[in-house]
């Protein structure tokens, strides 16, 4: 696809007719046919409602008229997305032929511009996971190196639009999880202020945590999709409606931005990473920005915050999964509870019940207080910290993560081990704030390593247009192509 | 140090059961995440009330009825279901 | 020895609201399985609350009449337990911040019983327990509750009683609520311990759940206070538990089981926001707030110049009173008024589920008319009863049944006529009353009043047959 099968390329290609919006589609379910044995991206291809969406843009094309910009672009949903009449499974047993019978306000809002759905992607099971590997499915493998991990827990969406299986896809981030795995894949993930994107529809992992964003070939891309989701949303409490949009102000000058650079964020980062942030910084200083080093000790205590709360929210978030209304129901049982017991046991896998057991621990008489509530106060304290960092920068750049896209098969020896991983990740949900991570470079082992931008709350203009500033001056060097999926 | 009895009863509010042979893996991995949430206990906070990430206040509603959905859908999902009820039998 | 009972009540009250207190969804009772429901209140994957703005002004108008201090910074937490009636494993309730706190009851007797607490939350569905399956209703699940939480005040079950009865009247009056006991939109959990006559200590206390009649609730505490106090006096302790009434058996029965798990986790819901009752809200809902039932009773009695225990009858139900004072309205005679609701109204209402209902053919503004024309001179208050009557058989207003000499009278030479003819149709009656029997004019006046169907007036009448009786 020339280099970037990207959103404004595709679109070009329908406008002028070079390709039909049909053929399109079916270019990308054919890849998705070779490629997805080899990648495990999706656990289920939508080819109907791809195709029925493509005729309709194509009858809009022959008949002359305009089509948006997301109109007939090929894309992907993570499996934690509601998708009326299309199984929603979050990749768990428990949800195992579960058709929701409702839209995620997400998915309504890019289905009115015919965005042409390709199927859902692979996940850990419930979010919950860094590797994807937790999936009922088995992980999704990165596109560079199908030996190594995509990353999770959006590892399916990644997997697809690095693997050139979608020009985009919406994933989900609860504590890096379409950050990280956008770094490993080399691409654009993005995560939005807490509230800007309706969560209606996206199965609850960590309510307060959790926000749907868009994963994409460019910075532009991600821009385009997050002006297209962010709208306020009737059905969620905590939608707080976009502020502004970001597409019209890629382009500005960061000339003086003063960009914060927090030492606690690169405690532990692998050199090769080291090195390749270190170079980026280079970029945007010589795009005309400043730096300013800052230090937020609070942030040490971002994981086990992170881990407290979002298992606590879990831990009340998966109660509903007892076998009666929707999803799995064990075979055999003695009396209504025990139903309700197996069902579960038989339902989740071990991550998820090692987090539904600690969330459950946290909130339990007697520990409230010594974790729940410390946690809580401590995020309040990471809040106050990231609040005056902002006095002191415009935005913060941090590693997205501290190495590069690891070995399949390492995830669950070591819980804690794996969850070190979302170090640099999870601040950023702990405080509800804006995150992008921008592919820069490779490390040592040939693979993406990504730089991540920090702003204040429902500064997602200003974040975009920083990555975007970036993107462009330092594009030869930042990407790494790949050989997989739709070449146009 | 959690014990076997805790994560038992952590199981039981949990609705999760418990293989025998599962409790010891499962206490040790509890013990684990435990002691690595601990960490929390000795950080002081300069907070002492947060809880809301969202910062919102008095977002409703209005009430006014809007149609439900058919009833055949939301038993769509159900592993039974009878008479229009949500069904879960004795014993399986 | 003597024990004295301490009784604490809480009282959970279906609100009357259109709508689901999450979702859109009608509250309406009685209809088909799981036609009231959408994917929020079963609870699907994915789904989110919205607070409706009906839910908490109608319980910051239950704290406003019940004297509470309304808290201007609530929230909501989730009550987490595993149930097949609670579709999300959890119950949206208030834990530590509820929406109104420090309130009372006034009983008739000028105590107060203290209230802790008024606050919001969700109701479960409804199980059904059929050859050991289980069927599961949600219409129920998501209808708006308030849980009115009283102090252990209560002495006496009468007490206990007067209490529900008044919660029950307040809030139909202000009308969050219609209390229905038998449709379960009013349930009591009732806690009940004893203690030695005197004691200020407060004995082990045990909770009986889900009352939802009148008659229940006295057995219940009466069996429960029995119980304890047989307990005591072997000298066995009462142990602190959950109890259910038995109806069957009329005796209370310990639940097992259910206790084991009560861990409910509560912790806020990360879903909803903040609530902020402002001066203004609670101002602008105290202005449009209903008087209470008490303040009426006194009114009617003054205004009206209601007899004490007819006031009592017309309050009970804000319905009754409002359609009383619609009829009432400018009336020189609001005890006809009255008359007519307690007698031939109340006549055809023989149920208290009618008298709720309050279904009555003859509009108050009819009854206001009709009235009208007695204070007008133009109808004998004898009158009034007959046509309400014929209004009530066929619901049309007065000046259908009366004729244009009904509403004139009787004139002066044709009223004189009568009095001779009535007084020649009664020759006895003539003799006793000139043999100095005074009360043989009744008689004769009688005979006047039921060939004029009652439209002479009859004083006038008595003036005439004075003077022909006489001479
Ligand atoms: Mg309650
Ligand atoms: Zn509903």
């Amino acid at each position: 696809m020339g280099k970037y099968g990207t959103i404004a390329r595709l679109h070009e290609l329908l406008t002028t007719r070079q390709i039909s919006c049909a053929e399109l589609a079916k270019k990308y379910l054919d890849a998705i046919e070779t490629d997805n044995g080899r990648l495990n991206a999706y656990v289920k291809a939508t080819p109907e409602t791809a195709l029925a969406a493509a005729e309709k843009v194509d009858a809009k094309i022959a008949a002359g008229r305009p089509i948006a910009p997301l109109e007939g672009i090929p894309m992907t949903l993570k499996d934690n997305i509601s998708t009326a009449g299309i199984e929603t499974t979050c990749c768990s047993k428990i949800l195992k032929g579960y058709v929701p019978i409702y839209d995620a306000t997400v998915w309504s809002l890019l289905k009115r511009q015919n965005a042409v759905l390709l199927g859902k992607t692979n996940m850990d099971e419930f979010a919950m996971g860094s590797t994807c590997e937790t999936s009922r499915f088995g992980g999704a493998k990165n596109p560079h190196d199908t030996g190594r991990v995509a990353g999770g827990s959006s590892g399916g969406v990644a997997a697809a639009v690095g693997g050139n299986l979608a020009a985009y896809g919406l994933g989900s981030d609860t504590g890096g999880s379409i950050r990280q795995p956008a770094s490993f894949c080399g691409i654009v993930g993005f995560k939005p202020t807490y509230g800007a994107v309706s969560r209606y529809g996206l199965v609850a992992f960590a309510s307060s945590f959790d926000q749907i964003g868009p994963i994409t070939q460019s910075v532009e891309d991600a821009a385009l999709v997050y002006d297209a989701i962010s709208a306020y949303d009737e059905m969620d409490s905590t939608s707080s409606g976009r502020k502004e949009p970001a597409l019209p102000s890629l382009g500005n000058d960061i000339r003086g931005k003063k960009i914060g650079i927090a030492r606690e964020y690169f405690d532990g980062v692998r050199e090769d990473v080291n090195g390749a942030i270190r170079k980026a910084l280079d970029v945007f200083r010589s795009l005309g920005a400043e730096t300013v080093e800052l230090s937020m000790p609070s942030l040490k205590y971002s994981l086990p915050v992170y881990y407290i709360l979002a298992c606590a929210e879990a831990s009340s978030n998966l109660g509903r999964y007892d076998g009666i209304r929707y999803g799995y129901q064990t075979a055999h049982y003695t009396d209504r509870n025990d139903m309700v017991c197996k069902t579960r046991s038989e339902g989740f896998g071990a991550e998820v019940k090692r987090r539904i057991l600690l969330g459950t621990y946290v909130l339990s008489a007697g520990y409230y207080d010594a974790y729940y509530k410390k946690a809580q106060n401590l995020r309040g304290t990471i809040v106050r910290a990231f609040e005056n960092a902002f006095q002191k920068c415009d935005l913060m750049l941090a590693p997205t993560v501290p190495m590069t896209a690891f070995a399949s098969g390492r995830t669950a020896k070591d819980p804690v081990e794996t969850y070190l991983t979302d170090i640099c990740t999870v601040p950023v949900n702990i405080a509800g704030l804006p995150g992008i991570s921008v592919p820069c470079g490779t490390g040592a082992d040939g693979m993406p390593v990504g730089l991540q931008l920090i702003g204040p709350k429902f500064s997602e203009a200003a974040v975009l247009n920083a990555a975007n500033r970036y993107e462009l001056a330092a594009r030869e060097s930042s990407f790494k192509a790949v050989k997989a999926g739709v070449s146009l | 140090m959690v014990t076997h009895e805790d994560v038992l009863k952590i199981a039981n509010l949990a609705k999760l059961s418990v293989a025998p042979e599962e409790l010891d893996g499962l206490t040790k991995d509890m013990n684990e995440i435990i002691a690595f949430a601990d960490t929390v206990s000795a950080a002081s906070a300069d907070v002492s009330d947060f809880d809301n990430i969202n910062g919102l206040s008095n977002v409703f509603r209005e009430d006014v009825p809007v149609p439900s959905y058919r009833r055949e859908d939301i038993l769509k999902n159900a592993e039974s279901s009878e008479d229009g009820y949500f069904l879960v039998r004795r014993r399986r | 020895m003597n024990y004295e009972l301490v009784c604490g009540l809480e009282t959970h009250v279906e609100l009357a609201t259109k709508t689901k207190i999450f979702c859109s969804c009608t509250t309406e009772f009685g209809a088909e399985p799981n036609t009231h429901c959408c994917p929020v209140c079963i609870g699907l994957p994915g789904t989110l609350p919205k607070l409706n703005k009906a839910v908490v002004e109608y319980a910051v108008t239950a704290g406003l009449a019940t004297h509470c201090e309304i808290n201007p910074d609530a929230k909501m937490d989730r009550k987490n337990y595993v149930y097949p009636d609670l579709p999300k494993a959890y119950q949206i309730s208030e834990y530590d911040q509820p929406l109104c706190r420090n309130g009372y009851v006034e009983l008739a007797s000028g105590k107060k019983i203290r209230l802790t607490r008024i606050h919001i939350e969700e109701d479960a569905g409804k199980l059904v327990h059929e050859r050991g399956n289980t069927l599961i209703d949600y219409n129920r699940g998501g209808v708006p509750l308030i849980e009115i939480v009283s102090e252990p005040d209560i002495r006496s079950i009468g007490e206990a009683a007067e209490y529900v009865e008044q919660l029950q009247a307040i809030m139909r009056y202000i009308g969050v609520s219609d209390c229905k006991m038998q449709e379960g939109s009013l349930r009591c959990d009732v806690n009940v311990s004893v203690r030695p006559q005197g004691s200020d200590r407060l004995g082990t206390r045990t909770e009986i759940k889900n009352m939802n009649s009148f008659s229940h609730m006295t057995k219940a505490i009466q069996y429960e206070m029995d119980r304890q106090i047989d307990l005591l006096e072997s000298g066995e302790d009462v142990v602190q538990e959950t109890r259910r009434y038995n109806e069957e058996t009329g005796c209370t029965e310990g639940m097992r089981g259910k206790e084991d798990a009560n861990d409910y986790r509560y912790f806020r819901d990360p879903d909803l926001v903040a609530i902020r009752v402002t001066d203004d809200m609670v101002a602008a809902l105290k202005a449009k707030m209903p008087e209470g039932p008490q303040k009426r009773l006194a009114r009617f009695q003054t205004e009206y110049g209601l007899p004490e225990a007819d006031a009592r009858l017309l309050i009970d139900r804000r319905r009754i009173a409002d359609y009383f004072e619609a009829a009432a309205k400018g009336t020189k005679n609001p005890r006809t008024v009255a008359n007519c609701i307690l007698g031939p109204i109340f006549s055809r209402l023989d149920s208290d589920a009618a008298k709720d209902e309050f279904r009555v053919s003859v509009s108050p503004e009819n009854l206001n008319a009709l009235v009208g024309l007695l204070d007008a001179g133009k109808i004998r208050k004898n009158l009034v009863k007959s046509t309400l009557e014929k209004m009530l058989d066929t619901g049309k207003p007065a000046a259908a049944f009366l004729s244009e000499k009904d509403l004139a009278g009787v004139n002066p030479d044709d009223l004189r006529k009568i009095c001779e003819q009535a007084a020649a149709d009664n020759p006895n009656a003539v003799k006793d009353y000139r043999g100095g029997k005074e009360k043989a004019l009744k008689a004769v006046l009688g005979a006047v009043m039921k060939m004029t169907r009652g439209r002479a007036n009859p004083q006038e009448a008595e003036k005439i047959l004075t003077q022909i009786m006489k001479a």
